[in-house]
């Protein structure tokens, strides 16, 4: 019964949109820009945040779309080109040409009144190229695995130079997704978990990190012994979503929000204006809309016939949920404070484009999987 | 070429499963947050952003008896420096600021230096959190100026605040007292602690409303900086003329800005309390005191002593209930310096004692001899002991007393001026003030003492009150001394080495029974024991305020129709009761009555020539110094007339000033002159102090037309 127009029709990209990824994305980012504006109502200047935002929204979707119309093998393709021009971004940031961030950190190029961190682009070409690269063998042999774990720990140690302790975390977790489901041995994994705790202990134990980053990721653990600016932050994070109970004060109406009391509220702690104004309810309605793109992620790379393929969904899925969790714990108390940004929700350009180009190849998997 | 191996798909389901363990971890941490532990969190909120902003009341007014307004408040609108930001500016930014602020003060015609900024920014009499006033009084212009420009000015503030003010200037000054910051130890005094005040929260400040006696809870509700009662009627009555402080509740935002104003209590001012003082009595007694004791300075008695009267003090008092009518101390000072804190310089001058000690309330604070008034005490033991009876009741007074088993010099002791008053029973003693007929009395009693015990007269004068505390409710009261045998002893074998002998003697049993050697007494507790007996015996507690009202319009007249309430009376104490058998309380009252209307009564020519429309009866002392001229004393009381009660007592001491009967006794007659017969003039307002005192001088000195002529002791 199936004529060659039907068979051709229904290996059509147009025909496998994922609908479910594509309106919970969209709830979240309106979500987004909500919180944005609420976040900085109380400033003069606050209309001016929603509106470049959104024009990163636009800019972010429009590639979205653009992303999933191509077929992923054809990005996958130019894995080699993609992954050199990041690592030669991010190592450019280091150079004078790198402007200096938060807290000190050098993650940042200005172009004009335009700004972006390439480490976003770097988290994404690295997903890129480590899933081209296992993905092109059945089986991740001694020599892939080293290769792969080089092509993580370039990046990671660049990013460490910055130093952005979080960002580099999230290679390290991007890269534990992928390498469990790319099928590296069992063995081998365990080994590198050994590796990966003695480094860790080995790391706070030195000097490699700076007092204020090591205070910032023991702050949840050990409440008096850190500094009183990190304590500050967790305290005032937790008091606004907790007063904010069940239902919230209502949009505009929460006190810590209202009166500056959550520090980098716009970016970092942006959670805890719906925590506060918008209660249970609404923050919970937003880690369930989070839930569902990750579900959606994590359902695309079961469907995806082919190893390349399911590795990007699960190299995103990672890197989406790490920067959820990290993020959200860190607005809740559980988790270490760290500037990683909550995806399409914190205010800044180049992390809503990247989580948009991100979810974008995860639907042309989904679009191009029968191509 | 998919490689869809059981492997992978077992791999991809535990990342699953990590995932959802990790979204379940964030949603049941938000509902820990948000659904159970949101009470303390917020409650950490509204500590937060909520300040507690506390705003003192008004303090009550104090009124005379008659309800005329002594101590009133009036509203300050104050420029003041709050140093905490300012110390955190740069130097020269700081200094840019205070030239500032001196210039627009100036050109808003409030003269301020910048040099006066800088003074007081670094002013230690200020705690460091206090804010410091540098223009006091200005005009609600420049209040409005300075608020709109909040920005310009950091860390300058405008405040309001009621501040005392004194319609009758220093008149009762040592019975009002004075109001001050309060401080460390008085904040403690009241249960409030750092902890206490960081953890009145929202809107909880506990008020106990107390009386004010010392038994009773103080209230608790202060914070430093407050302003608290510290002396006088201020202090004495602070429970009640304190009002109930108001509380601003504001919203700040992070940066600390004022957001929102939650929630206005506003202040309640205090209750009025009602003194016993007559203030028109008051400044007669007062105006006569100064003029009394500046005539006297510069001049020298007959030994050549300067007549320095350092100080006095007089008291006038209701013998029927222990109410205080007039207390009179000099020098005094103006209760005006004071109201914005006093200065080192100030206070010290305050207390130098070249200046006269001008803050110590002479009369209740200062301790003399009581010279012969003491004479009473005596006249006393000697009469309810027994001992004064039959022969012993008269004697012939030849001027001088041959000690009993004395050997050696000082066996011989006399009357003032060796003079004979013949023929001598107990009341023809008190009038012509015989010393040696207490010279003999003592004498006997110490040789006696197997039977009559060690201190009669001691035991007298302590039915009286001698040597206690009367109680009036004013700091700063002196108890006296009256010295016994055992407390000779005791202090000798304490410090042998400070003292001749630890033996009490028959001399010293004579001194004291002529109100010498080691006796003290301060003005009113002579003035108290003298109400007591001119009362019937009735020993009081002297009282300085009558009642506690609460107006409800405080702008209009107290006195007005339905606008006080009284809130409670102040009863008058009995403290004891002095028992009288037989004819002994006539045979006193009789000496008594006599130094006034006897021919040969001590202030019988020093009343004449200064008579109240009643007789009165009391007693001149003139107590000796070692190497100073002597105290001058008079206390005495009137109506002093059988079946009349007694209205007024008065006490007159003024220490290095001549003899009693010349200097004080005229001065007690013309304080009640006025009052006895009708023709108290009102005290005058400070508006027109001088004018009005020179006025009544006049007036009092026409009628002291035959000069003041008294007799010697």
């Amino acid at each position: 019964m199936a004529t060659t127009f039907r068979s051709s029709d229904r290996t059509s990209p147009w025909r496998h949109v994922d609908m479910a990824l594509v309106g919970s994305t969209f709830l979240v980012s309106v979500f987004g820009l909500v919180m944005v504006f609420g976040a900085s109502r109380r400033y003069e200047s606050g209309a001016s945040y929603v509106v470049k935002q959104s024009a990163f929204m636009i800019i972010g979707w429009a590639l979205m779309a653009g992303l999933s119309l191509i077929d992923y093998r054809r990005i996958l393709d130019w894995w080699q080109v993609i992954y050199g021009a990041s690592l030669i971004l991010l190592g450019g940031v280091l150079t004078p040409l790198g402007s200096l961030g938060d807290y000190g950190t050098k993650g940042w190029y200005a172009l004009g009144p335009v700004t972006f961190q390439p480490v976003e682009i770097a988290k994404l070409a690295t997903i890129i190229a480590v899933a081209a690269y296992l993905g092109a063998a059945d089986r991740v042999d001694l020599r892939r695995l080293v290769v792969a774990l080089v092509m993580f720990g370039a990046p990671m140690g660049l990013t460490l130079m910055q130093p952005d302790l979080g960002s580099s975390l999230v290679f390290i977790v991007v890269g534990v997704g992928m390498l469990v489901v790319g099928g590296v041995d069992l063995r081998y994994l365990v080994a590198l978990a050994l590796v990966g705790v003695i480094g860790v202990v080995g790391i706070l134990q030195s000097d490699a990190l700076d007092q204020y980053q090591r205070d910032r990721l023991t702050a949840f653990a050990n409440p008096d012994g850190v500094s009183a600016r990190a304590r500050y932050n967790v305290e005032q994070a937790q008091t606004a979503i907790s007063s904010g109970g069940l239902t919230g004060y209502g949009f505009g109406r929460g006190p810590s929000t209202r009166l500056g009391y959550v520090p980098a509220q716009r970016t970092d702690f942006i959670f805890t204006v719906a925590g506060e104004e918008f209660g249970f309810l609404g923050a919970g309605t937003l880690l369930g809309l989070f839930g569902v793109i990750i579900w959606r992620i994590w359902r695309v790379a079961q469907l995806a016939r082919e190893n390349a393929g399911r590795l990007l969904c699960v190299g995103v899925m990672s890197m989406l949920l790490f920067h959820i969790f990290e993020n959200v714990g860190m607005n809740l108390g559980i988790m270490p404070i760290t500037g990683i940004p909550l995806p399409l929700v914190s205010q800044g350009g180049s992390a809503v484009v990247a989580a948009c180009v991100a979810i974008g190849l995860v639907q042309s998997v989904h679009m191009h999987r029968y191509a | 070429m998919a490689l869809d191996t059981d492997s992978t798909h077992i791999r991809l389901s535990a990342v699953g499963v990590v995932a959802l363990s990790l979204f379940l971890t964030l949603f049941m941490r938000l509902w820990f947050l948000q659904g159970i532990d949101r009470k303390q969190f917020e409650a950490v909120s509204q500590s937060n952003r909520l300040r507690v902003i506390h705003e003192e009341a008004p303090r009550g007014r104090i009124l005379d008896r008659n309800g005329k307004v002594i101590v009133d408040n009036k509203t300050s609108v104050v420029v003041s420096l709050d140093r905490e930001p300012l110390r955190k500016m740069k130097e020269s930014e700081r200094d840019r600021l205070f030239v500032k602020l001196a210039d627009t003060l100036n050109s808003l015609s409030v003269p301020v230096k910048v040099s006066l900024i800088q003074k007081r920014f670094n002013d230690t009499r200020y705690a460091p959190q206090d804010s410091v006033p540098i223009a006091e009084n200005v005009d609600d212009s420049v209040e409005i100026y300075l608020m709109e420009r909040t920005d310009e000015f950091p860390g300058v503030l405008v405040e309001r605040k009621a501040i005392r003010t004194y319609p009758y200037g220093a008149l009762a000054v040592h019975v009002l007292g004075y109001v001050g910051q309060i401080n460390d130890t008085e904040l403690a005094e009241r249960g409030v602690t750092s902890a206490s005040l960081s953890t009145s929260g929202v809107d909880s400040t506990t008020t106990t409303t107390s009386e004010a006696d010392d038994d009773v809870e103080k209230r608790s509700d202060y914070r430093p900086g407050d302003s608290i009662g510290k002396s006088g009627v201020e202090q004495a009555y602070e429970d009640d003329l304190r009002g109930v402080p108001g509380q601003r509740t504001i919203e700040v935002n992070a940066r600390g800005d004022l957001v929102d104003v939650v929630k206005v209590d506003p202040p309640k001012q205090g209750n009025d309390v009602w003194l016993s003082i007559d203030i028109d009595l008051q400044a007669q007694a007062e105006r006569l005191l100064e003029s009394r004791v500046l005539s006297l300075r510069g001049r020298r008695d007959e030994s050549g002593n300067r007549l320095n009267a350092p100080q006095g003090s007089v008291v006038v008092q209701d013998p029927r209930n222990g109410e205080i009518r007039a207390m009179a101390s000099f020098p005094d000072y103006d209760p005006a310096t004071l109201v914005n804190g006093i200065s080192q310089e100030q206070w010290e001058a305050f207390n130098d004692p070249n200046s006269g000690m001008p803050l110590v309330n002479w009369a209740i604070g200062g301790t003399y001899a009581p010279g012969s008034t003491f004479k009473l005490f005596s006249a006393y033991a000697g009469l309810s002991t027994g001992y004064l009876t039959g022969a012993n009741a008269v004697m012939i007074d030849n001027g001088v007393y041959k000690i009993e088993n004395c050997k050696g010099e000082k066996c011989e002791v006399q009357n003032a001026g060796r003079t004979r008053h013949g023929r001598v029973d107990l009341a023809r003693s008190l009038t012509v003030s015989s010393d040696v007929y207490y010279y003999r009395l003592a004498d006997k009693f110490w040789n006696l003492r197997e039977q009559f015990g060690e201190t009669p007269i001691q035991d007298a004068a302590k039915l009286f009150g001698m040597g206690a505390k009367t109680g009036i409710p004013l700091v700063g009261e002196n108890s006296g001394r009256l010295p016994t045998p055992a407390a000779r002893r005791e202090a000798y074998e304490a410090r042998p080495d400070l003292f001749v002998t630890g033996d009490w003697r028959s001399g010293d049993n004579i001194n004291m029974s002529i109100g010498q050697g080691d006796v003290l007494a301060t003005p009113l507790q002579v003035v108290n024991a003298y109400s007591a007996f001119a009362n019937g015996g009735t020993l009081h507690q002297p009282q300085v305020a009558i009642k506690v009202t609460r107006s409800k319009d405080v702008t209009i007249d107290v006195m007005a129709d339905g606008n006080t309430e009284l809130v409670r009376t102040i009863e008058s104490k009995t403290k004891s009761t002095i028992p009288f058998t037989g004819d002994h309380w006539d045979q006193i009252f009789r000496g008594l009555l006599g130094v006034t209307q006897d021919r040969g009564g001590t202030a019988y020519a020093s009343w004449h020539a200064n008579p109240t429309a009643w007789p009165m009866a009391g007693k001149t002392g003139t107590a000796q110094v070692r190497k100073k001229a002597d105290s001058a004393l008079f206390v005495g009381w009137g109506p002093a007339q059988p079946g009349i009660p007694p209205e007024y007592t008065v006490g007159v001491v003024i220490p290095e000033a001549g003899f009693g009967g010349v200097v004080a006794a005229p001065l007690a007659f013309q304080v009640l002159q006025p009052a006895s017969n009708g023709t108290l003039t009102p005290a005058c307002p400070l508006s027109d102090t001088t004018a009005c005192d020179l006025a009544a001088l006049d007036a009092i000195n026409k009628a002291e037309s035959s000069s003041s002529t008294g007799s010697r002791d």
